[in-house]
């Protein structure tokens, strides 16, 4: 029975060497292509039409668009209308390559924490430069609670930096721990499935509902990550 | 409509669209928060052990490493440990209290705070 984390393993397609920095061409790499190609052709092929009254693609595909603009609207307010490109690029990056994961035999890209970590430190860091230059060095009030007592503060504000600076770990672990796990999760049932022979339709009953489970979290972490991503923008644009 | 004086001028359109705006903002901001309740039903567990486990390891990496740049002992690292365990408290507080899915610097008392503003905003102009 193969272990059931060998689906992470990374394998080089194309080595490649700069400057002593290993940049090779992993699957890794092959499915963050396979993914970006995937959307670009689902909003190309979406929007190709034009149509008034759209079609199934189209439909999609503006379903998509307005539910992120909804998100951004809702969460960050007008404001956030110039950060919608980013947020809906990540949304939908997230979206496809957890989904694309969930078919047998590809690789899920968001399993492994350097790229979810690789995310959430461009959010990180994006949000905060965002927030120094709306805000400048009232910006750093953030970190005092408002009607605090000031003499709290050589206590709360190590502790709200702590917290502001846990935000992209956290971030980055959700969306990784819970792809990994569901998909070591799904590996081990599909282990039992074949070692338990006539008996094994029990754990391919669980496994279909395991599926399931799974495309809803697939789902749900993007969506998760990107309206985590819209509090974090608004919390820079309005501070307290 | 008619509750207006005679003396006050009609409603413009802008006022309208702009009254029109802050209800369906309203409204959006309440379908939000019950989708979010829902949500937040399933992977609650797994969302605070990761808020409380994250926080409390980025508070050590911290002590840790001030320590070694900084020579002094195992002290900063005591003392950040408990200070990122505070931190995650927080953040678990902070993501389970009617904030939703927010760990951000928002207190529970403050949405209800903003939409009590919004209320006396439309009071003063309708009034």
């Amino acid at each position: 029975m193969a272990s059931p984390l060998q689906q992470f393993e990374i394998k080089t397609i194309a080595a490649a060497n700069v400057g002593g920095v290993n940049v090779s061409f992993t699957n890794s790499a092959l499915f963050m292509v396979i993914a970006i190609t995937a959307i670009t052709a689902f909003l190309l092929l979406g929007v190709r039409k034009r149509a008034l009254v759209p079609g199934r693609l189209q439909s999609m595909a503006e379903l998509m668009y307005e539910f992120v603009a909804g998100l951004v609207r809702d969460n960050v307010g007008s404001a956030g209308r110039a950060y919608f490109p980013f947020i809906f690029t990540l949304f939908m990056f997230i979206l496809f390559c957890n989904t694309i994961g969930l078919i047998p035999y590809t690789f899920t890209v968001t399993s492994h924490i350097i790229v979810t970590f690789a995310l959430a430190i461009v959010v990180f860091i994006g949000v905060t430069i965002v927030g120094i230059a709306k805000h400048g060095m009232k910006w750093f009030s953030y970190f005092f609670p408002p009607g605090a007592p000031i003499y709290m503060a050589p206590l709360l504000v190590p502790i709200e930096i702590l917290s502001y600076l846990a935000r992209p770990v956290t971030l980055a672990l959700r969306l990784f721990a819970n792809m990994m796990a569901g998909h070591t999760m799904l590996k081990v049932f599909a282990g039992f499935v074949i070692a338990l022979g006539v008996a094994g339709v029990a754990p391919l009953a669980i496994l279909i509902a395991l599926y399931m489970l799974e495309l809803i979290v697939a789902v749900l972490q993007a969506f998760v990550f990107a309206i985590l991503t819209c509090l974090y923008l608004h919390d820079a644009l309005h501070l307290h | 409509m008619t509750e207006r004086g005679p003396d006050e001028k009609e409603p413009s359109l802008s006022d309208l669209r702009d009254r029109i705006a802050r209800i369906r903002e309203r409204e959006a901001a309440e379908a939000n928060r019950q989708g979010r309740a829902n949500f937040s039903g399933g992977g609650v567990v797994l969302r605070v052990g990761i808020e409380m486990a994250g926080t409390l390891a980025v508070g050590v990496a911290i002590g840790w490493g001030l320590d070694r740049w900084l020579g002094t002992g195992p002290w900063l690292l005591v003392v950040f440990l408990f200070l990122g365990g505070a931190a995650g408290v927080l953040n678990v507080y902070r993501a389970v209290s009617n904030i939703g899915l927010a760990p951000g610097y928002r207190f529970p008392g403050a949405d209800d705070k903003k939409s009590g503003d919004g209320e006396g905003d439309q009071k003063d102009k309708s009034g």
